[in-house]
């Protein structure tokens, strides 16, 4: 059996951005939403879990899609684990339940174009 | 594993009212500490604190306590600080603001420190004094602290000579 050996992992050009597609599920199948408002609801999931240096952490809702609720979200790559975690235990919305659905994660905005779950083979 | 390792903050305690002062105990600062805590770090901070936190010396005549805080997370505790602005006592609320002065890892470290500061602070209140009593006072704790300090530099070179 070989020894432990002692490894460093060192990234070099690691990405500036990550880059998140999600979509958000909610209790009541009607509701609507506008962009300010779901930047308001994971700008609270941050609140309650990371508090106030949490929340104050930048991020950007790229697209929006009101019919399927669909997003794409910036942050920079500190903070993606933050943001992850957040949106995985953000339970509440105006006293509805809701849940968000990570699709992709991807340091390059062109992969989040293609979606090998959604292709349709003839 | 050979020792399990904390960070201890000394911290000084600034109060508008010095009646007030008097009031402070060691379990009001630590709800003070643990909400400034929450409120900053949310639930993450505070789970993060919360295991190894403790309130370990309060002197409330002159303001100084010390904080345990675990090495992991001692930079979270030290950046809530700021937050606080009152403590909460009996349901009366004493605005104040705390000072961090010194990080050490041990009380012994501290309270080296705090010696040291001490009697900087007491020179530095030499001058301003009105009476000829205040002065002779000062003096007198000022050679105290200083002898206190020169024993412990003699007992530290009898400990290498033996």
């Amino acid at each position: 059996m070989q020894p432990a050996i002692f490894e460093r992992v060192v990234v070099k050009n690691s990405p500036v951005y990550q880059y998140m597609k999600v979509s958000l599920v909610l209790e009541h199948v009607q509701t609507k939403l506008t962009a300010v408002e779901l930047k308001h609801l994971i700008t609270t999931g941050l609140k309650s879990l990371y508090g106030e240096v949490g929340a104050a952490f930048p991020f950007d809702l790229l697209t929006f899609e009101e019919d399927t609720l669909t997003a794409v979200l910036r942050v920079y790559s500190r903070g993606l684990v933050r943001l992850w975690s957040s949106l995985t235990l953000l339970g509440f919305f105006q006293q509805q339940r809701c849940a968000f659905r990570v699709l992709q994660v991807s340091p390059y905005l062109l992969s989040l174009t293609g979606n090998s779950r959604d292709l349709t083979l003839d | 594993m050979v020792r399990v390792k904390s960070r201890y903050l000394l911290c000084e305690i600034n109060v508008s009212d010095q009646s007030k002062l008097l009031l402070l105990d060691d379990r009001a600062i630590n709800g003070a500490v643990k909400d400034a805590v929450a409120f900053t770090h949310g639930d993450y901070g505070a789970a993060q604190c919360g295991l190894g936190f403790s309130v370990k010396y309060v002197n409330a005549h002159t303001g100084i306590m010390f904080l345990r805080c675990p090495k992991s997370s001692y930079r979270l505790i030290w950046s809530a600080l700021p937050f606080i602005t009152s403590i909460e006592k009996r349901g009366e609320k004493i605005p104040c603001f705390l000072n961090c002065l010194h990080v050490g890892g041990t009380i012994r470290t501290c309270q080296k420190f705090l010696v040291r500061y001490n009697t900087q602070q007491l020179h530095r209140m030499l001058p301003k004094c009105k009476t000829k009593e205040e002065k002779a006072q000062i003096r007198r704790a000022i050679l105290c602290s200083s002898s206190y300090m020169l024993k412990g530099r003699e007992e530290r070179k009898k400990e290498k000579d033996d």
